[in-house]
């Protein structure tokens, strides 16, 4: 059997002997990424499709470059395409061997050139799977199980695609499929709270954020703000991962932009189509836009700070206002233009 | 009498098709785009009671914060019953709490099975593919786990073929009895078969697709005419009534005011 990332023999292992002090993790997004992120890592992506992805540990990874990387995740569109961007621009900088997923794209803002690019020119090695499929590998992962028993992604092509098993049920007779648990080394994660320790406060929906957490070797946690330890001690059925699952804390404001934050700030659509439209100059031929965005946006900027003062607050302010307010109040607002 | 619209666009018939299909008080796993728009129209008229269940955790929400654009983001949790994430949304699909689903695809086949991973040969070309899709997402989980299906396609023959480049999304696989069961599937698969040109179900027998209803302005000939394969017809096949002046005012005014999936263009009158 093929483990990519650990096995979980090697991921039980390793948490016995790894330290689960209860100690301040804080550090910059440079240090975390330099840290825990190596060449040949599998990477388990946070998030889902384009809210709250870990764009801004994304950027990082692609600022530093690492090589062979494995991405696997549920439904992602930002950090796949940022990842693909740079290894279509710096293949000797940065490169993706192999993909775990079940969808790769931008719902209403369509497919993902630079998936299509990849794949139709058999640039990675992929495996297919279904949104639960990925959810219960890292949920295996995360249970401390070798396996997990489902119901779906079984009758079609995908089980061809992967390295699920049909077996027959011992107890009902009937077939079932078996999917390998996955153990990320590193689970990149962006969430709206954490304390210094790592305990994370996910607001809404949590998409399979806890699971890749206890599932992975390191994991690296991006926040739109740090709370004080009281706070999570006060409320501790409100902690969606625990902190001796966390390695390092980075507060960062805007760390999933221009996805949609819940509670923070919905997606900025101008530049989430203003990237997607770059990737589909690149995949029809036309590299410079793209090469000038990662140079300005990404290579040419220090940090995630330097990215935001890069958008216009007008941008920033309706991406905002936009969240959590209820329709009517959305008509008075005037989106800005491009 | 009934007040039909003299106008509307081929999004708003959809719309409004599926929204008729859905009964009150079931439980519906929403994707987004039109089954969204569908499913607040049925909401707003016979179906107070249908209760959405959104991948990415949400579930029952009230969507009172403008219409999602993604299954995951802020807005379809919205006054929601319960929010986890997308294990406990499976789960629950798993389990039997979906009613109906919403499924979509680049391409169909006879027994309501569908592709939305690639267009080339499988498996030798699934690292080169001619167009690489988005992959399943949720649409493989929803397939297999539903109780039912509903389908949403745009009617063209390159899409409605006999034999898929891959199957993403299982329907009634062969067609055979209990040929879902046997692969070891429980929910019961395609029910409806909703696009611009007709409403479809499946014959009992050979689960086949069936004409039940032509869109308004479409005939069994021009529906066949833009299909790769041979469709039954009902015994009891009847014109699908065009959307009503309210269903319409609902789309254009209160749902999708700025025209995020309901777009207008290219209206077609009603005859």
């Amino acid at each position: 059997m093929l483990w990519t990332g650990l096995s979980p023999d090697e991921a039980r292992e390793y948490l016995e002997q790894k330290d689960k002090s209860k100690k301040d993790k804080r550090m910059t997004l440079t240090q975390a990424v330099k840290k825990f992120i190596n060449h040949g890592d599998n990477i388990g992506v946070g998030g889902f499709v384009n809210s709250r992805q870990p764009v801004a540990i994304a950027h990082e990874i692609i600022r530093q470059g690492r090589k062979d990387l494995t991405l696997s995740f549920q439904s992602a569109g930002l950090v796949p395409d940022y990842l693909m961007g740079a290894m279509a621009l710096r293949p000797d900088h940065l490169s993706i061997k192999r993909m775990e997923f079940a969808y790769v794209g931008h719902e209403y803002a369509g497919t993902s050139s630079m998936f299509r690019y990849m794949t139709e020119n058999n640039r990675l090695f992929i495996e297919d799977w279904t949104n639960f499929n990925m959810s219960a590998r890292f949920k295996a992962g995360a249970m401390g199980v070798p396996f997990m028993p489902i119901r779906s992604g079984m009758g079609g092509d995908i089980e061809k695609c992967n390295r699920s098993q049909v077996i027959t049920c011992p107890f009902t007779g009937r077939d079932i499929l078996l999917l390998p648990a996955s153990h990320p080394d590193v689970g990149i994660l962006h969430v709206q709270e954490a304390d210094i320790y790592g305990n994370c406060r996910i607001k809404g929906q949590t998409f399979t954020c806890p699971e890749i957490a206890m599932a992975s070797k390191n994991v690296i946690v991006t926040c739109e703000k740090l709370i004080d330890h009281d706070v999570v001690a006060t409320h501790p059925t409100q902690t969606s991962i625990p902190f001796f699952a966390v390695d390092a804390v980075v507060e960062v404001p805007f760390g999933s932009y221009p996805g949609v934050c819940h509670d923070y700030h919905y997606y900025d659509k101008l530049h989430l189509e203003y990237f997607k439209g770059l990737t589909n100059e690149f995949r029809e031929g036309h590299d410079t836009g793209l090469k000038t965005y990662f140079d300005t946006h990404i290579f040419g900027v220090r940090d995630t700070d330097d990215f935001i003062e890069l958008i216009p607050y007008r941008q920033l302010k309706y991406a905002q206002q936009t969240e959590s307010r209820n329709l009517e109040l959305q008509t008075h607002l005037v989106p800005p233009q491009a | 009498m009934t007040d039909y619209a003299t106008e509307y666009s081929p999004s708003e018939m959809i719309v409004t098709a599926g929204a008729r299909q859905l009964e009150d008080n079931k439980v519906i796993f929403a994707g987004t785009g039109l089954p969204l728009v569908g499913i607040t129209l049925a909401q707003l008229t016979s179906g107070p009671g249908i209760i959405p269940v959104f991948e990415a955790g949400a579930v029952g929400p009230t969507l009172n914060r403008n219409l999602p654009l993604s299954v995951g983001d802020s807005r379809t949790t919205s006054r929601a019953s319960f929010i986890q994430g997308l294990n406990a949304a499976f789960e629950m699909t798993q389990r039997g709490f979906i009613d109906i689903g919403f499924i979509g695809g680049a391409e169909i086949d006879p027994h309501g099975n569908l592709n939305s991973t690639m267009i080339g040969d499988f498996p030798d070309s699934y690292m080169k593919p001619g167009v690489r899709l988005p992959g399943s997402g949720g649409a493989g989980d929803m397939s297999c786990s539903c109780t039912h299906t509903i389908l949403i396609i745009q009617h063209e023959k390159r899409r409605f073929v006999n034999q898929l480049q891959y199957m993403t999304s299982i329907g009634h696989l062969d067609g055979s009895p209990d040929a879902r069961k046997k692969v070891g599937l429980q929910g019961k698969g395609p029910k409806r078969v909703i696009t611009t040109k007709a409403l479809m179900g499946f014959d009992d027998k050979t689960r086949r697709m069936k004409i039940l209803a032509t869109m308004p302005g479409e005939t069994v000939q021009s529906i066949q005419e833009a299909t790769g394969f041979e469709l039954l017809v009902d015994d009891n096949l009847y014109e699908f009534e065009p959307p009503t002046k309210k269903e319409i005012h609902l789309i254009r005014e209160v749902i999708d005011p700025t025209q995020i999936f309901c777009k207008r263009q290219r209206p077609q009158r009603s005859a």
